[in-house]
C-alpha cells in the first residue's frame, strides 16, 4: 500500500475505547490520531484533513439521559455540517458500540441519502435490564453495500453494553432496510451452518439483548457508514478471543481486523 | 394538591419546569426499568408484583420559557422513538399511556447537597441545547415507580423502603387512596440549605483531660488523649507562640482548621497508628515475651527492602499513592488496593463507587501521574440468603451486595477500566460492615520526552498548586477519621459520598495529557482528608506550602475555610506545575471541560499556611504534622482459641456426591458468573485469560492476564487471595493461605516468577484493648501473628509487597449489639508473564488427557469450608489441623510447573483451595462439558493419616490441578521431578465424575448435575 489513511478517533467525555481503536486502525496500516471533540468544535484540528472517521465505545455522559444521546448532540449542534461534508464526500464512518449509539441518536444510522440527521431508530436496555460482557458470534450480510464488512462471513466479538437492543417505531423500516441491506451485522447461532441469520429474535445468550430480528449493526444506504454494538477491535489478535486456549492456532492478527483492514484498504484505494 | 394541575413549581425566585419520561408501549419492547424492579423484590423480599413501571424525572431550574422547555423534551430528555416526554405534566394523567390506575405510586430523588450524575449530565445536555443557561441553572434528577398487582396487604411505606436509602435519598408515596384520585407524588427541587459561613475560631486546650477527650469525640476528630496532649505540648511551646503572634493567629491554641488539619493527618485511616504502634507480644504457647516496635517496619517493609537489594525491578516502594515495578525498559506498572467499607454499610452503591474511582486515583496520582488499565474487586457480606436476626440501621446483605456490585460496576464501567479479577466472601460477621476492596493497576512510560523517570515527582519551590476536577463540597466531611471509628447509628451521612465517573474520565484524560506534554511537577489525589491532606503530603517534599482557601470552587457558597480545607469531595486532583508551564495547563484543562484552579504555591518555609483572603486559617510546621503524632503503645497476648472438632460421617460414593453437590452450592463456592459479567473485563481489549474459560465460557478462572502493549504478547497477570475462616484457628495460617492463594493463582496461567510482587490489605476488628474491646489482645496476637507470616512467605517466595493498606476499625455497635469482621487480609499480586501466548487457562481440553495433583495433601481439613458447611447443618465443629505453609517445597514446584507451562507441555491448570481437590476437579470439567476419573490413594504417600475427606475436601496450600495430553505426559513427569506430582487419572467423554481410592469408590457424581448446584445459587 502506497498511501496512508488518516483515521480521526474522536475522544473526549467518557468515551473509553479509543486506545484500541486507534491501535486497530495502525495495525490495518492506517495513521490514527486521538481527537478531542471539543478540537473540531473549535476549529483546531478539521475533519477534511482525515480519510476516515471512528466513534470508538465507551460511556460518554455516562449513558445518562440514553447511551449517546449526549455526545450525539454535540455532534448534531456543534460538528452538523463538518460531519455531513465528511460523509458526503464518501469517506468511511464507523461508530462502535457506545459509538454506534451515538451515530443512530444523531440520525447518521441507518440514515438515508440525504444525511439528514434525522434519528429513526434506537438502541434499547437489553431486555435483561442490566450490562453485559460476553461473546457472541456475528454474521454478516453479503449482499451488503457496507464497505466495511466486504468478504467477511462470520467473526466472533464481545460485546458489552446495556443498551443494545435495536429497534424501531416504524417496522416497515425494517423490511426496507433488509431489502437494501442496510441490516449488516446479526447475531447468530455459531452452531448452525453459514448462512444462518434469521429474523426471529434468538434466545439469550445467543442475542445477548434481544434485539429486533437479531440486529447487531447497521450500515446508511451508501455503505460507508457503519455501526455495530459488539466490539471487534477488541478482537485484534487470536490471543483476545473467548477460547483461544482450547484452539490449535497459529498466533497473529484476530478475527475482528478484517473490518479495519476494508475500510483502510477502501480509503487508501481513493487516495 | 390536585395532581391536575401543571405542575410548574416555584423555587426561590427561579421558576423550576419538570420534565417526564416513560418507555413507548410497543410490541417487542418491555420497560426494562421496571421489569428489574420486579426482579429484585421477587429475588430478594419474595414479594411478586404484577407489573412495574418506571418513570424517569428531571425538574430544571433555569430562565426557560415553556417553549424551550417542550423542544428540550426531545432534543434531549426523551428518546423520540422509543420513548414519550412531557413537559410541566405529569405523564399518569394521560389515559392513554396509563389505562390502568397503579395501586402505588413512589417516587425517590436525591436529598439536597447528594451527588446527582444523570441531573449534572442533563445540565451539560441543556447548555448544549441553550448555551446562555450555563452558570446558574440546576437540573435534579428522580424515579417514579409505578405499582399493579401487588400482594394483598402490601404497605407502599414498606416497599419505599426497599426501593429507596433514605440517609441519601428522599421519597414521595401515592397509596391507593391517593391514586384513585390521582393525587401523585411529587418532590420538590432537592434546594441546599445555605451554609453558614463561620471565621475561623481557635480551640481552646488548656482544659481538663475529660475535656480534652471531649472535644475529639464531640468533633469526630478520633484523637485520643495522648495525642490531645501532644497538640497541646505543641501550643505551649514558647517558640510557637511566637511565630504565631507575629502571623496574627491565636498564640497558645490551634485555630479549628490546624485541629481537623492534625486530626485527618494523624487519623489511624492516614497514619496507621496500630501498624506503628510498639507492641509487647507475648505468646503463651511458647513461652516468648518480646517487643514490636512497627509491625509494618518490622515485617512488611523489611522484607521488600532487602529483596530491592536483589532485583532491579523494584521502582517505588511503599511511600507513593501505589507501588511502582519496572516491568521492562519502556513501560513501568503500578498497582494499589483500598477499602471502602464503612461507606459502603451505609450507602452500598454510593460507598463502593467511590471506592472504586478513589482508588483509581491513587494510580493517576502515582509518580508524575499513571493511567488505571485494570481494576479488582473483592467483596465481604453477609449470608445472602441470611434469616437470622439483623440489628436495626443494618441492611439485608442481599442488599449491600446489590448495592456495592452496582456501585464498582457503574465506577468501573463508565471509566472504561476493565475489571479483570476478583472474588466474594460470605461470612455472618460480614453484616455489620461488608469489606470492600478495590484494587487499580496502572502502566506508566518509564521516561517521559523530557527525560525525567515518571515513578518520581520532582516537586520545586515556587511550583503553583492547582486543585483539578470536581468542586468542594459539604459531603464527605470528616471521612478519614470516621473510619477511624466503629459505625454506630449515629454515623454522620456526610460521611457518604456518590462518585462522579465521568468527572474524573474527564480528568484522567487531561492529565495524562499534562503528563505526556511534560508538564506535571508532582501530582497526588484527594481522598481521605482533603486538601489538607494532599497538599499537607506534598508539602513534605518541598518542606512547605502556601494555599488561599477563598479561591476554592465551591458546589455551595458559604462553606466554613476548616470545612473546605478538610472536605473529601471526590473527583479532585491536586497538581504541582512550574509558573512558566501553567498557561499551558490551563489551556488543557479548558479543552478537556476540566475545572483546574491555581490556589497557591510550594514553599520552603518549613510550614503548611493556610489563609482565607487575606485572613490566617493555619500555619502548622511541617515536621510536628509529619512525625508530632506520638507513637502507640500496645499489648499483646496470644493463646490458641479452642473449637470443637470436625467429626465426618461415614458416606457412601454418592453420598460424598452429594455432599460436593451442597459445598459446590455454598456462596463461598457458587459460580458468580451472574455478577461478574455486568462488568466489563474487556474494555482496552488487552484481556488475555478472563474471568470466565471453558468451552461454555462458565467455567472459573484463575488469575487474570493482560497484555497491556496492544498486539505486543509480553503480559501481566493479577491475582488476589483471600482466606478469613482460617483465622478462627490461627492468624499466621489465615495471612499464610492469601499469599500462596494469590501466587498460586497466578502460577496457574503461567506467571514470571522472577517478577512478582504483592498488596497487602489489613481488614482488621479493633484491636486495642478497651472497655468496648476486652479481646484486643488476642485480636493484636493474631494481627502479630498474621505480620509475621507475611514476613516469612514474602521472603520466601521472593514476593516483596510494594504497597498496601490497613483498616483497623471494621467493627459495628448497633443498639448494643456488637459484630466485629474476622481478622481479613486480602493478598493482591502483580507480576510479568513472559509471553501471554503460552499463558494456560483452567478449564480441561480434551478427552483422554492425564490428570495431575501436584502439591501435597495432608489431612487439614480444620476451618474448611466443607467444616464449615457441616457446622452450618449442625454437625460438628470446625477444629482440626489448618493448613500448614511450606513456601519452599511450594516454590520450587512452582518454578517446575511454570517452566514447563513455557514449554506448552500444560493443557490446563487450576488452584485447589476452598472445598479442596473435589471442587477443583469439578470446575474443570465444567469448562470442557466432559466427566472424570481419577484414584486418590496415592495421596497418602504424603501424609500417612490421609483419609477419603481430607483427600477430596481438605485445603492444604501448594496444590494445583493439571491435564496434559497423552503425549506430552512423560515429558511433564520428568519436567516435575523432584517434587510432589501424582499422576490421579483422566478426562472422560460424558458426565460422570467418579473418584477411587484404590479399589473402593469414594466419590460419584454427574457433572452436569454439580454444575446445576453450582451455578444455581447466586443468581443475578
Amino acid at each position: 500500500m502506497s498511501a496512508r489513511p488518516r483515521v480521526a478517533v474522536i475522544s473526549g467525555f467518557g468515551i473509553n475505547c479509543e486506545t484500541e481503536t486507534m491501535a486497530v486502525f495502525e495495525m490495518a496500516g492506517a495513521l490514527a490520531d486521538k481527537i478531542h471533540v471539543n478540537r473540531l468544535v473549535n476549529g483546531e484540528v478539521s475533519l477534511d484533513d482525515y480519510h476516515i472517521m471512528a466513534v470508538p465505545g465507551g460511556f460518554s455522559f455516562g449513558d445518562h439521559l440514553g447511551s449517546g444521546r449526549l455526545m450525539g448532540n454535540r455532534l448534531r449542534f456543534g460538528l452538523r455540517e463538518q460531519v455531513r461534508d465528511f460523509v458526503r464526500a464518501g469517506k468511511p464512518v464507523i461508530g462502535i458500540c457506545n459509538g454506534f449509539q451515538v451515530l443512530v441518536k444523531m440520525g447518521l444510522l441507518p440514515g438515508d441519502d440525504e444525511v439528514s440527521l434525522t434519528q429513526t431508530a434506537s438502541l434499547a436496555l437489553n431486555d435483561s435490564g442490566h450490562y453485559e460482557n460476553r461473546w457472541a458470534t456475528l454474521e454478516f450480510d453479503p449482499d451488503s453495500p457496507c464497505i466495511w464488512t466486504k468478504g467477511v462471513s462470520r467473526m466472533r466479538v464481545p460485546v458489552r453494553h446495556g443498551e443494545g437492543k435495536f429497534v424501531t417505531d416504524d417496522r416497515n423500516l425494517l423490511d426496507q432496510w433488509a431489502e437494501t441491506g442496510q441490516l449488516v451485522a446479526r447475531y447468530v447461532d455459531p452452531s448452525t451452518e453459514y448462512p444462518g441469520a434469521s429474523d426471529e429474535v434468538l434466545p439469550y445468550p445467543v442475542s445477548p439483548n434481544q434485539s429486533w430480528r437479531n440486529i447487531a449493526g447497521v450500515c446508511d444506504p451508501s455503505g460507508l457508514v457503519f455501526g455495530l454494538m459488539p466490539h471487534p477491535e477488541a478482537n485484534h489478535s487470536t490471543w483476545l478471543g473467548a477460547t483461544w486456549t482450547r484452539e490449535e492456532t497459529e498466533h497473529g492478527e484476530g478475527e475482528g481486523m478484517a473490518i479495519f483492514h476494508n475500510a483502510v484498504e477502501y480509503a487508501a484505494s481513493r487516495m | 394538591m390536585d395532581g391536575r394541575q401543571p405542575i410548574v413549581r416555584m423555587s426561590g425566585s427561579d421558576t423550576v419546569h419538570a420534565v417526564e419520561v416513560t418507555t413507548r408501549d410497543m410490541e417487542g419492547l418491555p420497560d426494562a426499568r421496571g421489569d428489574s424492579v420486579a426482579t429484585m423484590l421477587a429475588a430478594d423480599y419474595g414479594i411478586k408484583v404484577g407489573g412495574v413501571r418506571v418513570n424517569l424525572g428531571y425538574l430544571i431550574k433555569a430562565e426557560m420559557s415553556q417553549d424551550e422547555v417542550e423542544r428540550s423534551v426531545y432534543d434531549l430528555f426523551a428518546d423520540p422513538v422509543i420513548e414519550i416526554g412531557s413537559s410541566n405534566e405529569a405523564l399518569l394523567n394521560s389515559n392513554d399511556l396509563f389505562p390502568h390506575t397503579p395501586e402505588a405510586v413512589i417516587q425517590v430523588g436525591f436529598k439536597p447537597g447528594v451527588t446527582d450524575n444523570a441531573g449534572q449530565a442533563g445540565l451539560d445536555g441543556l447548555i448544549t441545547l441553550y448555551p446562555r443557561l450555563a452558570g446558574q441553572s440546576q437540573v435534579a434528577t428522580s424515579r417514579t415507580y409505578m405499582f399493579w398487582g401487588l400482594p394483598e396487604g402490601t404497605n407502599p411505606s414498606e416497599l419505599a423502603a426497599m426501593i429507596h436509602n433514605p440517609m441519601i435519598e428522599r421519597c414521595a408515596i401515592a397509596g391507593a387512596d391517593d391514586c384513585a384520585s390521582a393525587r401523585w407524588p411529587s418532590l420538590g427541587f432537592p434546594d441546599r440549605p445555605p451554609a453558614v459561613f463561620a471565621e475561623p475560631a481557635f480551640v481552646d486546650l488548656e482544659v481538663s483531660d475529660k475535656q480534652l477527650e471531649e472535644i475529639s469525640e464531640t468533633g469526630l476528630l478520633a484523637l485520643n488523649l495522648n495525642e490531645m496532649h501532644a497538640i497541646q505540648a505543641h501550643y505551649r511551646d514558647p517558640e510557637v507562640r511566637v511565630a504565631r503572634e507575629s502571623l496574627g493567629l491565636p498564640a497558645g491554641a490551634p485555630t479549628d482548621a490546624e485541629l481537623e488539619c492534625l486530626a485527618q493527618t494523624w487519623s489511624e485511616h492516614c497514619s496507621h497508628k496500630i501498624f506503628a504502634a510498639r507492641i509487647n507480644h507475648k505468646d503463651n504457647v511458647t513461652g516468648e515475651s518480646s517487643v514490636i516496635d512497627s509491625l509494618f517496619k518490622t515485617h512488611i517493609v523489611s522484607p521488600t527492602l532487602d529483596i530491592q537489594k536483589e532485583v532491579d525491578w523494584l521502582l517505588s516502594v511503599f511511600h507513593d499513592n501505589s507501588g511502582v515495578i519496572a516491568w521492562n525498559d519502556e513501560w513501568s506498572l503500578c498497582m494499589k488496593a483500598e477499602t471502602h467499607n464503612s461507606p459502603s454499610a451505609l450507602d452500598p452503591f454510593g460507598g463502593a463507587i467511590t471506592g472504586i474511582v478513589g482508588v483509581n486515583r491513587d494510580i493517576l496520582g502515582t509518580g508524575l501521574g499513571a493511567r488505571p488499565i485494570a481494576n479488582t474487586d473483592v467483596f465481604c457480606f453477609g449470608p445472602p440468603d441470611y434469616t437470622g436476626d439483623l440489628p436495626p440501621g443494618l441492611f439485608h446483605p442481599s442488599r449491600v451486595f446489590r448495592g456495592v456490585h452496582a456501585g464498582v460496576r457503574a465506577g468501573g464501567n463508565e471509566s472504561g477500566i476493565p475489571t479483570v479479577n476478583g472474588a466474594m466472601v460470605f461470612d455472618e460477621r460480614y453484616l455489620g460492615k461488608p469489606l470492600v476492596y478495590c484494587g487499580t493497576v496502572g502502566i506508566m512510560p518509564r521516561r517521559l520526552s523530557d527525560g525525567r523517570e515518571s515513578h518520581d515527582k520532582t516537586p520545586s519551590s515556587g511550583d503553583i498548586i492547582y486543585m483539578v476536577g470536581g468542586r468542594v463540597g459539604s459531603d464527605g466531611i470528616h471521612g478519614a477519621t470516621f473510619s477511624s471509628l466503629e459505625l454506630t447509628e449515629e454515623s454522620p451521612s456526610s460521611a457518604v459520598q456518590i462518585g462522579d465517573p465521568i468527572t474524573q474520565k474527564k480528568m484522567i484524560d487531561m492529565i495524562i495529557e499534562a503528563r505526556d506534554t511534560g508538564i506535571i511537577q508532582v501530582i497526588t489525589d484527594n481522598g481521605a482528608g482533603g486538601l489538607s491532606s494532599s497538599v499537607g503530603e506534598m508539602a513534605e517534599l518541598t518542606n512547605g506550602a502556601e494555599i488561599d482557601l477563598e479561591v476554592v470552587p465551591l458546589k455551595q457558597a458559604g462553606l466554613s475555610p476548616w470545612e473546605i480545607l478538610v472536605s473529601e469531595s471526590q473527583e479532585r486532583m491536586t497538581v504541582g506545575v512550574r509558573p512558566e508551564d501553567c498557561e499551558a495547563f490551563e489551556t488543557l484543562a479548558l479543552l478537556h471541560e476540566v475545572e483546574a484552579t491555581n490556589i497557591g504555591e510550594f514553599t520552603d518555609s518549613g510550614a503548611f499556611v493556610v489563609r482565607f483572603a487575606d485572613t490566617p486559617v493555619a500555619h502548622i510546621p511541617i515536621s510536628f504534622l509529619h512525625d508530632g503524632c506520638p507513637q502507640l503503645q500496645l499489648e499483646s497476648e496470644w493463646t490458641p482459641p479452642q473449637h470443637e472438632p470436625f467429626w465426618p460421617p461415614s458416606m457412601s460414593a454418592t453420598g460424598m456426591g452429594d455432599v460436593l453437590s451442597r459445598l459446590m452450592a455454598r456462596p463461598n463456592v457458587a459460580s458468580k458468573e451472574a455478577w461478574v459479567r455486568s462488568y466489563d473485563h474487556e474494555v482496552i481489549a488487552q484481556t488475555v485469560i478472563k474471568p470466565f474459560c471453558g468451552v461454555n465460557h462458565d467455567a472459573p478462572g484463575d488469575a487474570a492476564v493482560i497484555a497491556p502493549l496492544l498486539g505486543g504478547t509480553q503480559g501481566a497477570v493479577i491475582s488476589n487471595g483471600i482466606t478469613p475462616r482460617y483465622s478462627d484457628i490461627d492468624a499466621y495460617s489465615m495471612a499464610a493461605a492469601s499469599v500462596d492463594e494469590a501466587l498460586r493463582n497466578a502460577v496457574c496461567v503461567g506467571v514470571d516468577l522472577e517478577m512478582i510482587a504483592g498488596l497487602d490489605n489489613f481488614c482488621w476488628p479493633d484491636s486495642v484493648e478497651s472497655t468496648k474491646t476486652p479481646d484486643g489482645r488476642y485480636k493484636l496476637a493474631q494481627l502479630v501473628r498474621a505480620n509475621r507470616a507475611i514476613d516469612e512467605v514474602c521472603r520466601a517466595y521472593r514476593l516483596p509487597c510494594i504497597s498496601g493498606k490497613d483498616s483497623m476499625k471494621n467493627d459495628v455497635t448497633m443498639h448494643g449489639e456488637k459484630i466485629s469482621v474476622p481478622p481479613t487480609i486480602l493478598f493482591s499480586l502483580i507480576g510479568n508473564h513472559n509471553d501471554v501466548r503460552k499463558a494456560v487457562s483452567s478449564d480441561f481440553k480434551c478427552p483422554g488427557d492425564h490428570i495431575y495433583l501436584l502439591g501435597e495433601t495432608h489431612q487439614e481439613l480444620g476451618a474448611s469450608e466443607l467444616a464449615y458447611m457441616f457446622r452450618d447443618e449442625g454437625s460438628g465443629g470446625i477444629g482440626g489441623e489448618v493448613p500448614r505453609i511450606n513456601p519452599e517445597r511450594n516454590l520450587a514446584m512452582y518454578r517446575a510447573l511454570t517452566s514447563a507451562m513455557s514449554e506448552g507441555l500444560v493443557a490446563s491448570a487450576h488452584d485447589c483451595s476452598d472445598g479442596g481437590l473435589a471442587v477443583a476437579l469439578a470446575e474443570c470439567c465444567f469448562g470442557s462439558d466432559s466427566g472424570a476419573s481419577a484414584d486418590i490413594s496415592s495421596l497418602e504417600r504424603d501424609c500417612n493419616h490421609l483419609d477419603e475427606w481430607g483427600a477430596l475436601f481438605g485445603e492444604s496450600l501448594g496444590r494445583i490441578l493439571v491435564s496434559v495430553s497423552p503425549e506430552d505426559s512423560d515429558a511433564f513427569a520428568a519436567a516435575m521431578k523432584g517434587n510432589s506430582c501424582s499422576r490421579l487419572g483422566t478426562v472422560e467423554v460424558g458426565d460422570e465424575i467418579t473418584v477411587s481410592y484404590g479399589d473402593t469408590e469414594a466419590l460419584q457424581a454427574s457433572m452436569s448435575e454439580l454444575k446445576k448446584a453450582w451455578q444455581g445459587s447466586l443468581g443475578g
